[in-house]
């Protein structure tokens, strides 16, 4: 009878060195999808990129809010930012295009681009598809922000 | 697009697509799971906007 033969381990995937793991989560907000690119994952990297970016454009073409943080309103205002921010630098191109300049913040009353921001602001909010608009624009961020997460656990091995 | 009906179906695609391809790995898994998402967020706002058409404002 033939002796039973030892079963061989299964390999281990190598762990991803915490540099790569750092540059996928930059990349990875910096263009989203390219952080599951840069981990091998090229096709699920493509399908989110083109679902973001294309939430995010439709978000901009139906005036969706492009928050400014105001202290009055500290937690929500900040909240409403981090949704925006969550998209990369494209949420910077937005803003420059939208506001003329990086405009985050609700400036001091007695600021002299006050007015132009606020009117801005409140042109875009009038829209009646504005709310339509920030639902696009936020989901793409908070779908970015998930995505850095999973950038996370694919290069800890959690997950395929 | 002013739509009501079109952003909801677009928008549940987009979601539903996302997360289909997020949590699941195999192509008819990722189907199944899309299309269970997609009909709960659409059929959950028909649903409910069924529910409230004896309240007008």
């Amino acid at each position: 009878m033939a002796e039973p033969q030892p079963v061989a381990p299964a390999p281990v995937a190598a762990e991803v060195p915490p540099q790569r793991i750092a540059a996928a989560l930059v990349v990875g907000w910096l263009v989203p999808g390219a952080g599951h690119a840069m981990l091998g994952r090229l096709r699920r990297g493509i399908v989110f990129f083109v679902l973001i970016m294309g939430s995010f454009g439709l978000g901009l073409a139906h005036d969706g809010r492009l928050a400014l943080y105001s202290p009055r309103e500290g937690f929500l205002t900040g909240l409403q930012l981090v949704a925006n921010v969550g998209v990369g630098p494209a949420d910077l191109l937005a803003r420059m295009s939208v506001y003329g300049e990086a405009a985050y913040v609700v400036p001091e009353t007695s600021a002299p681009n006050y007015r132009q921001r606020i009117e801005t602001f409140r042109d875009r909010q009038r829209s009646a598809v504005s709310a339509y608009g920030t639902a696009y624009l936020w989901s793409a961020g908070l779908m970015n922000l998930l995505l850095l997460m999973d950038v996370w656990d694919i290069a800890k091995r959690r997950k395929d | 697009m002013r739509s009501h009906f079109a952003h909801l179906t677009l928008y549940s695609g987009i979601i539903a697509t996302f997360f289909s391809v997020l949590s699941r790995r195999d192509r008819r898994e990722q189907l199944r799971f899309g299309v269970m998402v997609w009909l709960a967020m659409a059929g959950g706002v028909i649903a409910l906007a069924y529910l409230m058409l004896p309240f007008p404002r």
